[in-house]
């Protein structure tokens, strides 16, 4: 037999890929270059937090940012919001999607033409839109009969409109996210299957949709919480002791305590990023600019 | 459910029609109290003026007012130098990791790293620029001690157009990867071997072939990568602290009233604004819906 | 010297012969058939007279050059791909002209060529249409025209009819081989539906696991397989084991009962186990006609499949399977009954063992 096949093939190999051998090299330059672009800030900064201590390297940076009774104070107010927010998107998106795809594929465009509406509208338009809105006694229309004072006098009423306006952000990425997943899902041929074996709605929306929704609904969910915590345009508007304005406070007169925030808040975007590729398998989402 | 003479049919009269909506009510609902009502009644607002009688001097002012024209055209083209800056740089990275031939799992780190990149915008990345290229920044430092270059001296501001643009190009590349890296992979193989079948050389290849059909879509995500940067907002602030009067920053400080108590203007500026991203993003989901005609 | 030429062809993938020693000559003009399962190498083989593999090993001659280190777009050979591969961004006429406009040739003989061809393929009305717009026939008979445009010295299709309908895919290998008869143009035509390669081809070459089995004309690979492949994977064929009686007469004895063959296979003794094959139309009732092999069997089921009749028979312990033409008038056995058939001693295949 041709015991002379494993060298030749391997000089023929070496021969025919010299014409891909300069792709190659174009493709490992951007590459690269991306990989600096990417990496460089990120290390300019953890550098910088962990020089507090002149001379030395010490995370003396992080320990006073996470002391700092402010921090705590504004990322527990974010997270909650967020949770909160993630539980309303869901509310709002998982029975729209299955609805439409079940019953109602009509409003299909109209709901898109919503989801796109989010993404023209700008955070910072939409932040003082709603102050016009709910910063005014709310009175029923064309009369002068006034039901409540503004929503914004209370805290209570504030945390509702910012929730309701971190919705709004996270809507299109929410929407995509579920949406995707119920088609790859095919929700409509698993109800009918469920509903020919006997199923009532609520075992087939608990037992079957959701279960295998998982990846999507996280996806949402870390989207939301990333949008959420890093959202400073329309919690400044609206004044909210939200996490990242006390951020941007907090870099008005410190130096390397925010930056130290800053890389954790890269740490923390970092993981949620990785848990969604791992559990969507590659459906990475990209949020827009805030 | 009640038994009823007539089957349901899908004639838009019959009643069943309406109960079906109902389904979707809480979304519409939900839209319109927090999306539609507050968007429309700042663009009503826009044509009052301050004593409440409507008005087109507002708009007007868009045109007419120095600060506010200079501030539209300041941010259309940190817009679209980002978006064809991001746009170019992340059409070669989505390349070098689908046809470019690296190995997957590099590919996946990108797909990662572009989704962290454009969600880490605003505050975070502000301060991450600063730590870089501000005046005592980590490149900044390097490029003087070691290469003895001094860009401050040169001109070079982190907080000007360029240093703004800089690092705004840290969310729109990735964008653009995110969306043109499954653009790339339906590029099918075979169309290479046809062309090359034909006598075709791979720049006859892709200038004939390859881009034409990828056209729309790299356009198309340009549009977005316009809007994206038009609309934002944190960044900017984090950074200049509001120094650089782009169009979103300078419409906070209309509506909050710093200067003149005419919030109304600053509505107006919305409006336009408003107008710029539709007319961005629709042409982005046109040329969209172009490419995916092309590529059934 | 033959036109096209593969000596000694074999390709490795990092640590798997994907194909081993391909030898072939084509004459010019001559409409070559690739056919075996998936992975038996024949799509790799094509790619590599196309140029898009280099082959481990060996040598590609065409019409006397040596191209086998050419790039591929030096060759001038025509691929037909499945999936069409037709520009999308291109109209009919676009796609068509390319090759020619890639070579810069006059824009007048350019058009002249491309009318000529759209009426080759019959489109004439679709000129100006996108590929998007046309049926998956069309389009391959589009990709046609366009490899043709080019007057390539050899077409190379790989696997053009798997991706359509039933009906089409008849009648347009029926074009495909009146155009290259009409052109006289060498062909190789890849397949793993053994009717397209048998309906229209000059030769076929059967591969199976890399290697080749045996070329031949359609009747050839049909009525004298050469190995159990080959016989089990064109056409229908009944296979059982006996033993050789006498390897000088060719006697061979399957669960006891005698079978005579006119085909003997080297080296075999008496008691050597072997292979046989019979093809369903070769046996018929004894009733009828009396060949030189006359066995008992068991009439075990009666399909009806239109021209033919299917009769499944047990001989000694073994299931033979029996195709008769139909005839309306002639009275089928019943299940169960017992009954006599008869075949050649031609008819009975001895195969080399695997």
């Amino acid at each position: 037999m041709n015991e002379n096949l494993p060298y030749f093939a391997a000089l023929k190999a070496f021969a025919s890929r010299a014409r891909d051998r300069v792709g190659d090299l174009w493709s490992w330059f951007w590459y690269l270059l991306g990989v600096l672009y990417f990496v460089l800030p990120l290390y300019a900064t953890l550098d910088f937090s962990l020089h507090m201590q002149r001379d030395t390297i010490s995370l003396l940076a992080y320990q006073k940012a996470f002391a700092d009774p402010g921090f705590l104070k504004t990322f527990v107010y974010s997270n909650i919001l967020a949770v909160i927010t993630i539980l309303v998107g869901l509310l709002l998106v998982v029975p729209t999607s299955y609805w439409i795809r079940l019953r109602l594929p009509e409003a299909r465009r109209v709901v898109e033409y919503i989801t796109t509406l989010a993404i023209v509208i700008p955070a910072i338009v939409m932040g003082f839109g709603l102050v016009a809105v709910y910063g005014a006694p709310i009175k029923i229309p064309f009369t002068s009969v006034q039901l409540t004072d503004s929503l914004l006098n209370s805290p209570v009423g504030t945390n509702f409109i910012i929730i309701m306006g971190y919705t709004v952000l996270a809507l299109p990425l929410m929407y995509r996210s579920i949406d995707t997943g119920m088609r790859t899902i095919d929700v409509r041929t698993l109800t009918e299957a469920a509903q020919s074996l006997g199923a009532s709605w609520t075992t087939i929306i608990v037992r079957i949709i959701l279960p295998n929704l998982r990846a999507s609904i996280l996806s949402g969910a870390l989207l939301t919480f990333a949008i959420v915590v890093g959202e400073v345009t329309i919690s400044s508007i609206m004044n909210v002791p939200a996490f990242s304005p006390y951020l941007w406070l907090l870099g008005q007169h410190k130096a390397y305590e925010p930056a130290a925030l800053s890389f954790a808040s890269f740490l923390l975007i970092w993981a949620s990023m990785g848990i969604i590729q791992i559990v969507t398998g590659g459906r990475a989402q990209a949020a827009g600019a805030h | 459910m009640a038994q009823t003479a007539l089957p349901a049919s899908r004639n838009s009269a019959n009643p069943l029609n309406l109960k079906k909506w109902l389904g979707v009510s809480p979304f519409f609902l939900f839209a319109i109290l927090f999306l539609i009502w507050p968007s429309a009644r700042l663009m009503i607002d826009a044509f009052l003026d301050t004593q409440g009688r409507f008005t087109f001097a507002n708009l007007a002012q868009l045109f007419q007012n120095p600060t506010i024209v200079s501030s539209y055209l300041l941010s259309i083209q940190i817009s679209a130098v980002t978006a064809l800056g991001g746009g170019i740089f992340g059409f070669f990275l989505a390349y070098s990791v689908t046809i470019g031939g690296l190995p997957k799992a590099l590919r996946s780190m990108l797909v990662t790293f572009s989704a962290v990149a454009s969600n880490f915008a605003g505050v975070p990345l502000a301060f991450a620029f600063v730590a870089t290229l501000g005046r005592t920044g980590l490149i900044t430092a390097i490029l003087k001690n070691v290469f003895g270059v001094n860009i401050y001296t040169a001109g070079f501001n982190l907080y000007s157009f360029a240093g703004l643009s800089l690092t705004y190009m840290y969310f729109q590349f990735p964008l653009m990867v995110l969306i043109m890296a499954p653009a790339l992979d339906a590029l099918k193989r075979e169309w290479r071997e046809a062309a090359e079948n034909l006598g075709a050389t791979v720049f006859q290849y892709w200038w004939h072939i390859a881009l034409p059909i990828l056209m729309p879509s790299i356009l198309g995500t340009m549009f977005l990568l316009f809007a994206n940067s038009f609309g934002a907002y944190a960044t900017a602030y984090a950074l200049t602290g509001g120094s650089l009067p782009i169009i979103t920053i300078q419409l906070r400080a209309q509506i909050s009233g710093d200067v003149l108590h005419n919030p109304s203007l600053g509505y107006a500026m919305a409006v336009g604004m408003i107008i710029i991203m539709a007319v961005s993003t629709i042409g982005y989901i046109w040329l969209q819906s172009r490419s995916e005609r092309w590529l059934k | 010297m033959a036109y096209l030429s593969l000596s000694n062809i074999s390709k490795q993938f990092a640590d798997a012969v994907v194909v081993q020693d391909f030898n072939l000559d084509i004459a010019k003009g001559e409409f070559v058939s690739f056919l075996g399962p998936s992975g038996c190498g024949k799509t790799t083989t094509l790619r590599m007279v196309a140029g898009f593999e280099t082959p481990s090993t060996g040598n590609i001659t065409l019409d006397g050059a040596n191209i086998t280190d050419k790039a591929p777009n030096q060759r001038n050979v025509g691929m037909i791909f499945q999936a069409y591969a037709l520009f999308p961004n291109m109209t009919v006429s676009q796609n068509i002209g390319f090759g020619l406009r890639i070579r810069k040739e006059p824009e007048s003989a350019v058009k002249e060529r491309i009318a000529e061809m759209l009426s080759l393929i019959h489109l004439e009305k679709h000129a100006d249409k996108y590929p998007y717009q046309l049926s998956g026939g069309q389009q391959q008979r589009v990709a046609l025209a366009r490899a043709l445009a080019n007057r390539p010295q050899v077409l190379l299709l790989d696997e053009p009819l798997s991706a359509l309908d039933a009906k089409i895919r008849v009648s347009l290998r029926s074009e495909i081989r009146a155009i290259q008869k009409k052109l006289g143009i060498t062909a190789i035509f890849v397949t793993h539906d053994q009717e397209e390669a048998l309906s229209i081809s000059d030769r076929i070459v059967v591969m199976y696991e890399g290697k080749v089995e045996q070329v031949g004309t359609p009747f050839e690979i049909y009525n004298f397989p050469k190995t159990a492949f080959v016989a089990n994977f064109v056409g229908t064929l009944n296979t059982a084991e006996a033993e050789m009686v006498d390897p000088a007469k060719g006697v061979i004895k399957m669960d006891g009962v005698q079978f005579e063959s006119a085909n003997q296979v080297e080296g075999q003794k008496k008691g050597d186990k072997v292979a046989i094959a019979i093809r369903p139309e070769r046996f018929s009732f004894a009733s009828e006609q009396k060949k030189a092999n006359i066995v008992d069997c068991k009439i075990e089921n009666i399909t009806f499949l239109g021209s033919v009749v299917r009769i499944q028979i047990t001989i000694g312990n073994t299931k033979f399977n029996m195709d008769t033409f139909n005839n309306p008038f002639l009275e089928l056995p019943k299940i169960g009954d017992k009954s006599q058939v008869t075949c050649s001693r031609e008819a009975v295949l001895i195969l080399d063992r695997q």
